[in-house]
């Protein structure tokens, strides 16, 4: 066996507000490796790297160099033993030149002044060796996204980096470019830099890495050789269900079309379609799930939909109305609730109570004034029937809901959302990180919703559990499109979602016929 | 879910301690350096400690001085509330005592006091909302940083402030640059006998009642202090989230106004400054200090003057300048505004409480297994 290089043993990341982000993670990296590290967004591949590379600490745990026991306290510890990391967004300064930006920090000096022409020098040294195609005296705006990723791993690399971290390099790069980057990796190994590529595009990692490391939901799922693995097996150890939970619940009762989605597009900043041409519709009396490797534009589906964000083309019909140039609150009155995806950001106002979280789409409304003020009575005997009703542990309606446990947090949110008198529910997300009895009161509230009051839902899920056995009719996203859908969800397996998800496989419009 | 509680209790606590731990770590700052650069330590330290309690006109002094600190407080709640930190109150606060000097003095004894006052007062107001307004836009359609700004303005207000005095109602009798003397009708009585203290105190009491009101009892200080928390919530639940934080800075704006109305109504008889006073930022202060909550205002701004007013006694009285008030003010501010300060013994806490549940859980976990 190779020489052990790294070796991680039991680190555990519990962050201030108490969520578990790696829980006793270990293992290990060899000389001459290709080491992939694989997992879902929110697994705790990034969180993890952050820590090897002293941008956060952990609470247990300890990393070995060489067998040495490594203390890394920031970044720059990082360095001098070793590590270096190219971000996945990248930290360069583009008004300078590549050989400034890569000597940045190891400047050559000369009588106490920068010698340029030797950084120059030093940096297409070190370009050249590797067979990267970079001129160390352009300026770096001037740079392909490419050439800019060559850039930050010079700049490891000068720093006499042994172990690289690249957090999704191929993300942002073309094919060839792709192509060209695996090129320089591997000589990168043959010369003795162990890499850590971190990847959920499995193909890539396939063919690039010799060993494996599965991270699901903070825990590690073990590291496998790849020769022993194929795609599929690697998709199950990431998107596997943890326990199977059955769920009992009555065939829907289908009715009107409550929204529909037609050809939308949304163009992000860099000019990239991150949701193409999507359309479906959602009937009332059903629970439409949505599942997908994360970033693949489901986020942006629901911000579109919750009129947080625009959209360049098609149209999304809620009740009948087009949502397009309508507020949120427009868009709100006319039937939507949001349970957003980050429920500290968009869900609720952490430092805040638990009475304000719940009121605040409704205490302007009529019902709760009394002339100029608040109708502090009515308002409170309601909240304190909610807190009831979806069982808040709190101390009372006054307390901040930064206080409360994640769950809690949740229960807060959906308090408010499943109590408006909306007739269609965006749920993304809506049990992410929560203990087991909320999500599972969240779960049953979606269906009884749809079965009892003929609420439309969309569910966009991570957990397969969740949109298996919640919803009716399935999708699946990849790349800002629908590339499957089925119509009866918990007829599924999950290898065959996996295979949708990971892109192994792809349905055509004809197969996704009258399934939209 | 019993992990929730233990969290909770941990934060309560450690806010508690952190408060305090601030405000005992500044005083024994502020003592040690006494200690230090006094001949008579002893007699300072108590001068500082118990002097301005020492005469009845001491504390009178100490409620008049607290009453612009009150009102900038309020002022700055606002702008704090919605998290922009629009400063204009500083300049405001000098030209609304300018302008109400100036239409003061063009009336004369014509009104009342019972008709002056309150006139003047809205007068002050519409100034400060109107020159809050000038951040606030560019701010928001300019996207100029509404600080910077600001702060760039206060210099320009200060210069017509000055403008108006020299050119316009410049008092020539006199050595110094002052106005003419205001009105009487514009004079505030001073209450309760010999404690000297100036009516303006019940203006600023007024203020704290109607301002606590608008922020805990109306939708609009409710939505207001959910922009501030989390403007990313507030639009998600649909708030116009723009306008809630436009309407605060003009409020705030409006307040600091009122605030130098009200100074000036209170203790001068001719408008004097020729700089600005410093009151819009002492605000900030208080506003910190009271947690952005106008109920907490005239406790942090009563504490506020308690400890100029030391520093005033330890200066008249004993060989300290009383520029050393500052330090104690810089020390409270950078522990009590930190809010990492003490957050490592906290994690640590929280920390330790979410290790011991989870193994509690696997050990009853197990236990169902066997």
């Amino acid at each position: 066996m190779a020489k052990e290089v790294l070796q991680i043993d039991g680190v555990t990341k519990i962050y201030p507000n108490g969520f578990m982000a790696n829980k006793d993670i270990s293992f290990s990296v060899g000389e001459n490796e290709i080491h992939a590290l694989v997992g879902e967004n929110g697994a705790g591949k990034t969180t993890l790297m952050k820590i090897l590379f002293g941008m956060e600490d952990c609470q247990e745990g300890k990393i070995y160099i060489n067998g040495e026991e490594a203390n890394i306290q920031n970044p720059l510890d990082a360095i001098a033993k070793g590590i270096g990391m190219v971000h996945q967004h990248f930290m360069l300064l583009p008004s300078l030149s590549v050989a400034e930006n890569v000597t940045l920090g190891v400047e050559p000096m000369k009588n106490g002044l920068l010698d340029y022409e030797a950084a120059v020098k030093n940096t297409q040294e070190i370009a050249d060796r590797y067979n990267f195609k970079v001129d160390a005296t352009s300026k770096v705006k001037d740079l392909s996204v490419g050439q800019m990723q060559k850039v930050e791993i010079l700049k490891a690399l000068i720093k006499g980096a042994k172990i690289l971290i690249l957090d999704e390099p191929t993300a942002v790069l073309t094919p060839q470019e792709t192509e060209e980057l695996f090129e320089q990796l591997f000589a990168l190994r043959d010369s003795g830099v162990s890499i850590i590529f971190i990847s959920h595009k499995l193909e890539e990692v396939m063919h690039i890495c010799s060993k494996v490391t599965v991270l699901r939901r903070g825990q590690c799922m073990g590291t496998y050789d790849t020769a022993n693995l194929d795609e599929s097996k690697i998709s199950r150890l990431m998107v596997g269900r943890d326990v199977v939970l059955k769920f009992e619940k009555e065939d829907p009762k289908i009715a009107e079309n409550i929204l529909e989605i037609k050809d939308l597009v949304r163009i992000n900043s860099f000019g990239k379609h991150v949701v193409d041409g999507v359309s479906f519709s959602v009937r009332s009396g059903e629970v439409v799930g949505i599942a997908g490797v994360e970033g693949n534009g489901q986020s942006e589906l629901s911000e579109v939909i919750a009129g947080l964000a625009e959209f360049a083309e098609g149209d999304v019909i809620l009740n009948g109305k087009s949502i397009k140039g309508l507020s949120v609150k427009e868009i709100r009155d006319n039937g939507l609730a949001y349970i957003a995806e980050d429920r500290m950001v968009e869900g609720v106002a952490a430092d805040m109570s638990i009475e304000m979280n719940i009121m605040a789409d409704r205490f302007d409304d009529k019902r709760y004034k009394k002339g100029l003020f608040v109708d502090a009575k009515k308002i409170r005997e309601e909240v304190d029937e909610y807190i009831k009703q979806f069982e808040v542990m709190c101390d009372g309606a006054d307390q901040p809901v930064r206080m409360l446990s994640g769950g809690n947090v949740q229960k807060v949110v959906v308090a408010r959302e499943f109590t408006s008198g909306a007739n269609f529910i965006l749920a993304n997300q809506p049990t992410r990180g929560i203990d087991v009895g909320t999500a599972e009161m969240i779960r049953k509230t979606i269906v009884r919703k749809s079965r009892e009051e003929g609420t439309a839902t969309i569910l966009i899920s991570a957990d397969l559990n969740e949109v298996l056995e919640c919803s009716d009719r399935l999708l699946v996203m990849r790349k800002g499109k629908v590339v499957a859908a089925f119509p009866k969800a918990n007829e599924v397996s999950e290898e065959e979602l996996g295979e949708y998800m990971l892109g192994l496989k792809e349905m055509n419009a004809q197969q996704m016929e009258g399934l939209l | 879910m019993k992990g929730s509680r233990k969290t909770q209790l941990i934060e309560s606590i450690m806010e508690v301690v952190r408060i305090v731990a601030g405000m005992a770590i500044a005083y024994a700052v502020a003592l040690l350096i006494l200690v230090l650069i006094s001949d008579d330590p002893i007699f300072i330290v108590r001068q500082f400690i118990l002097g301005p309690f020492s005469s009845p006109r001491r504390i009178g002094s100490i409620i008049n001085l607290a009453v612009p600190f009150i009102i900038c407080g309020l002022s700055m709640c606002f702008m704090y509330a919605v998290n922009k930190f629009n400063l204009i109150g500083e300049s405001i606060f000098m030209l609304s005592g300018c302008v109400v000097t100036f239409v003061g003095i063009l009336i004369g004894d014509r009104l009342p006091m019972i008709i002056m006052v309150p006139l003047l007062l809205i007068i002050g107001a519409i100034v400060g909302a109107v020159l809050s307004f000038v951040p606030a836009i560019m701010d928001r359609k300019l996207n100029a940083n509404v600080v910077v700004v600001s702060l760039m303005l206060n210099s320009v207000i200060a210069q017509l402030a000055i403008w108006i005095l020299r050119y316009h109602m410049r008092d020539t009798t006199i050595s110094f640059t002052g106005s003419k003397t205001t009105p009487e009708s514009m004079q505030l009585p001073t209450i309760l006998g010999n404690l000297r203290i100036g009516s303006g105190i019940i203006i600023a009491l007024i203020l704290v009642v109607i301002i606590s009101i608008l922020f805990f009892k109306t939708s609009f200080g409710w939505k207001m202090r959910i922009v501030g928390a989390n403007p990313n919530f507030a639009r998600a639940v649909g708030f116009s989230t723009l306008g809630i934080s436009f309407t605060a800075q003009l409020l705030g704006g409006a307040l600091a106004g009122i605030g130098g109305a009200t100074e000036i109504m209170n203790t001068y008889k001719r408008y004097l400054w020729t700089a600005t006073t410093g009151h819009g930022f002492d605000g900030l202060l208080v506003a910190v200090l009271a947690r952005k909550n106008p109920i907490l205002v005239p406790i942090g701004a009563l504490f506020l003057s308690y400890i100029r007013i030391g520093a005033d006694v330890v200066n008249t009285s004993g060989d300290i300048p009383s520029e050393f008030v500052t330090v104690i003010q810089g020390i409270i501010i950078l522990l009590v505004a930190a809010e990492s300060f003490l957050s490592g013994t906290k994690r640590r806490l929280i920390y330790n409480t979410v290790r011991k549940e989870e193994a509690e859980k696997q050990g009853e976990s197990n236990k169902e297994v066997k």
